[in-house]
Parts: C-alpha cells; sequence; structure tokens
C-alpha cells in the first residue's frame, strides 16, 4: 500500500485551520455548556416543581437523543428561528452547548451532593438563606471537586466536535472530508484527522493533570 | 418573666419512626440547660427542631414568643438569633477562619466588611486564636475548630447558643480548651441548651439537666439533684453507666 504524505502535506494549512476551530468550538461550548449547566442543575434542584420538571425533561432530553439529531435541529431549526438564518458555527457551538449543559448539570449534581449535610446545616444555622447557603458555601467546594470531571467532559467534548462537519463547519473533520473528496483517498485523510484529535485530547488531558494537581498542592 | 424558648408538647417522627413524644421544656433567659441521655434517645433531634433543622410533626416551638411552625415565620431571621455548635465543627473548609466568622455577618447581618473583620478578630481573642486568623480550618486541631466554630456562632451576636455534643469528636485533652470557652459564655449570661456527656460540665455550670430517653424527658432538675438524688430508675441506670 503505497501511502501519500504529499497530500497530507498539500492539506496540512487546511487541517491545522480546521483543528484551531475545533479549538475555538470546543472552549465557547464547554463555557457556555457549563454556565447553562449550572443554571439547569440549579432549576432542577429546586424545590418548585415548574423549575426541577422542565430542567429535568432538558436533561432527559439531551442525554437521550443523539448528539447527530441535536446538531440538525439546532442547525435548521433553532438558530434560523432565532437569527434568521443559520450560521455553521453559530450552530455547533450551540448544539454543543445545549448538549454539553445536560451533562454538565449531572457533574454539578454529583459535587453538590458530594459536599457533606454538615456544611448546609451550618450555613443555615448562621441564619444564611438557601441561595446564600449556595453561593457561598456547596458551589465553591462542589466546583472544585467537579474538576477532573469537567476535565473528561472537555476531552469528551473535543471528540464530539467532529459531528459538526455534518453542518459543514470547517472544523477537522471538515477539511479531511474535503481532502477525501478531492484525492478519493481514505486512510491519508482519516489517519491524519485522528493523529491531530489525539494530540488534542492527549495535551488537554496532560494540562487539565497539571492543573489538578496545582489545586491539591 | 415569658421564657425565651417553650417547647409546648412536641411530636417528631423519621418516616414512621417517631423520636420524640409530646416533649414540652421552657428555658428562661440566661438559662443554662444540659440535656444527658442514651445515644439514640432524642437529644440532637430536639435540638436541631429549636432551630428548625428538623421539621416536628406536632406541638409547638417558640422562641421569644414566635412559633416556628407558623407558617409566616421567616426561618433565616429566626436562626440568625440562635448560635449552633455541631459535633463535627462544621467550619466552611475552602475559607480561611476570618472568612468563616465574617461570611454570615457580611451576608446575612449586612455588616461592613471592615466591621465584621474587628468583629471577628475581638472573638477569636475572646477564645484565644488571633493567630489563628488566616489559617484554614484543615490546619486546626479539633479543639481550635470548635472554638472558631464557637467564635463563628457568636458573631451573629445570638441570644440563644445550641450545642450538640461539641467536644464528643475531640481528643480528651482539647476537651478543656472548648470547656473553658463555653463557661465563660454561661456566665457571661448566654442562654445556652448543651447536649454532652460532660458531667462536670453540667455541674458546674448546668442550671439545670434533663434526663432523655426513648424521646421522653424522663427527669429534670438541679444538676445536683439529679446527679445526686435521681428520682427514676431510668436515670439511675443510665447515670450508674456513665458517672
Ligand atoms: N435523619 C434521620 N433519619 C432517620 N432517622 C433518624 C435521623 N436522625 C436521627 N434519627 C433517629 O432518631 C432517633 C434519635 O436520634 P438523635 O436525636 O440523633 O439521638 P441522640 O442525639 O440522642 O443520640 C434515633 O433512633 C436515630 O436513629
Ligand atoms: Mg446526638
Amino acid at each position: 500500500m503505497d501511502f501519500r504524505f504529499d497530500i497530507i502535506i498539500d492539506y496540512l494549512p487546511l487541517l491545522l485551520k480546521g483543528a484551531l476551530l475545533t479549538i475555538g468550538i470546543s472552549i465557547l461550548s464547554i463555557l457556555f455548556g457549563s454556565i447553562l449547566g449550572l443554571a439547569v442543575v440549579l432549576g432542577k434542584m429546586s424545590t418548585s416543581w415548574y423549575l426541577s420538571w422542565p430542567m429535568s425533561g432538558y436533561i432527559h432530553f439531551f442525554r437521550g437523543t443523539p448528539l447527530y439529531v441535536q446538531i440538525l435541529m439546532v442547525h435548521f431549526g433553532l438558530v434560523p428561528l432565532l437569527i434568521g438564518q443559520t450560521n455553521s458555527i453559530v450552530a455547533a457551538v450551540a448544539a454543543l452547548a445545549l448538549n454539553s449543559a445536560a451533562y454538565t448539570a449531572e457533574i454539578y449534581r454529583a459535587g453538590i451532593q458530594s459536599v457533606d449535610k454538615g456544611q448546609t446545616e451550618a450555613a443555615y444555622s448562621l441564619g444564611m438563606t438557601k441561595r446564600q447557603t449556595m453561593r457561598f458555601v456547596i458551589l465553591p467546594q462542589a466546583i472544585k471537586r467537579t474538576i477532573p470531571a469537567f476535565g473528561n467532559e472537555f476531552i469528551m467534548l473535543v471528540k464530539d466536535s467532529s459531528l459538526v462537519a455534518l453542518i459543514a463547519a470547517p472544523e477537522i473533520m471538515y477539511w479531511s472530508n474535503a481532502m477525501r473528496g478531492q484525492y478519493i483517498r481514505v486512510w491519508e485523510p482519516y489517519l491524519s484527522a485522528a493523529v491531530i484529535y489525539l494530540i488534542l485530547t492527549y495535551s488537554l488531558s496532560k494540562l487539565l493533570a497539571s492543573i489538578e494537581r496545582r489545586l491539591e498542592g | 418573666m415569658n421564657p425565651i424558648i417553650e417547647v409546648i408538647d412536641l411530636t417528631m417522627a423519621y418516616g414512621d419512626h417517631p423520636v420524640l413524644h409530646q416533649v414540652s421544656v421552657n428555658v428562661a433567659k440566661s438559662e443554662v440547660i444540659v440535656m444527658i441521655g442514651p445515644s439514640g434517645s432524642g437529644k440532637s433531634t430536639l435540638l436541631r427542631c429549636l432551630n428548625g433543622l428538623e421539621k416536628p410533626q406536632g406541638g409547638d416551638i417558640r422562641i421569644e414568643g414566635q412559633s416556628l411552625m407558623s407558617p409566616a415565620v421567616n426561618m433565616s431571621v429566626i436562626r440568625a438569633n440562635i448560635g449552633m455548635v455541631f459535633q463535627q465543627f462544621n467550619l466552611f473548609p475552602h475559607m480561611n477562619v476570618i472568612d468563616n466568622i465574617m461570611l454570615a455577618q457580611v451576608q446575612v447581618r449586612k455588616q461592613s466588611k471592615e466591621a465584621a473583620r474587628a468583629k471577628a478578630l475581638e472573638l477569636l481573642k475572646k477564645v484565644g486564636l488571633t493567630d489563628k486568623a488566616e489559617h484554614r480550618p484543615s490546619s486546626l486541631s479539633g479543639g481550635q475548630a470548635q472554638r472558631v466554630a464557637i467564635a463563628r456562632a457568636l458573631a451573629m451576636e445570638p441570644s440563644i447558643m445550641l450545642f450538640d455534643e461539641p467536644t464528643s469528636a475531640l481528643d480528651p485533652e482539647m476537651v478543656g480548651e472548648v470547656l473553658t470557652v463555653m463557661k465563660q459564655l454561661a456566665r457571661d449570661g448566654m442562654t445556652m441548651v448543651v447536649v454532652t456527656h460532660e458531667m462536670g460540665f453540667a455541674r458546674e455550670i448546668g442550671d439545670r439537666v434533663l434526663f432523655m430517653e426513648q424521646g421522653v424527658i424522663i427527669e429534670e432538675g438541679k444538676p445536683r439533684q439529679l446527679f445526686d438524688m435521681p428520682r427514676h430508675e431510668r436515670t439511675k441506670a443510665f447515670l450508674s453507666k456513665v458517672l
């Protein structure tokens, strides 16, 4: 089997541009996703059913349906509805953030529930309201504990972002597909993509491990 | 004078497991009540009902005349006025000692940071821990942590302090330093309800001792009377085990 490095070299600038977009989309998605996820979990844990039921539904929907379907719905449905026309990058970030919010909500929930009940009781006994207790006592402790899980979620997101090639967001997979189309070759485009993803996820996991170490130290 | 705490026929169950049976007790201002009794008899539950950490099913609790069972009651306001000290300290581990003591002053009492800090330092001095202000709770010994917890509660200027076995989690050599702070507090006129196994403390500081068993106050009296001349067989049996 011949392996054509020359076409990889040819496409490398585009693949690297795609990698930058993958990184950008992933960072924005985890950022918006984790903010939204916090709102979702606070709603879900609320004692008011009109907050907890919809937020429960939200989590079920986004965890229980394929990301593929969600991306298409956001791209062809939600984004045009909101801004009149669609835009693949906006749709990509929106879909991934909405999806990631459902997962980060569950990460937050686990973190919140891992904080000792005595902390809540101590805060209540000082006259703090539920809200103040959550904000100043529970969340700071919960979020610190969720950092490793957030790292995993971020790595998942980088990989999942490959699905947005589907709506022509010009990230890594988009250019790999273009490469296959142009040269009618399979291994060069997809191995290149795989190697770039590996480099991204590997560096990310190293980075996260060092952050965790610093937080513990 | 009206009692500061009135407990009237209080009944409480966890699910279908009854824990308190029509418990009634009054506490006068500046009185120090010591609750003793075997483990599982409902002492913590009664204490936790007093600041609304548990919701009893029947009876009433009035704090300075205000019923906790009334639907209109603002529990945060009531609780800010009742300090509670827990067996496990429950300091906020993500904050320095001084921030532990400042947090509720700023958030609940709406004090300025400067005023809260000044008050925190004054209280740290009172419990003998000025040098620990900028330390994390994890670096404190049990006795130090519990003194910080007391200072944190006192920062709200409560009119009542509740203690749930404040020295039970401490190494024996640290019990004294916590009891010393509590004794001073009692002498300063604080109304206190203390669950403890420290009978020496109960004798020295307690105005009244309640003996509780299986969710019922079996006997109450002045420490000398209850410890030296218990009237009930069950009190005698309990005391013979612990003294
Ligand atoms: N959160 C809870 N859920 C169910 N049962 C409980 C709970 N807390 C305490 N109990 C039960 O209530 C009874 C009284 O407990 P407690 O008030 O803690 O006793 P004490 O402080 O005197 O040891 C015990 O039988 C205990 O098992
Ligand atoms: Mg107890």
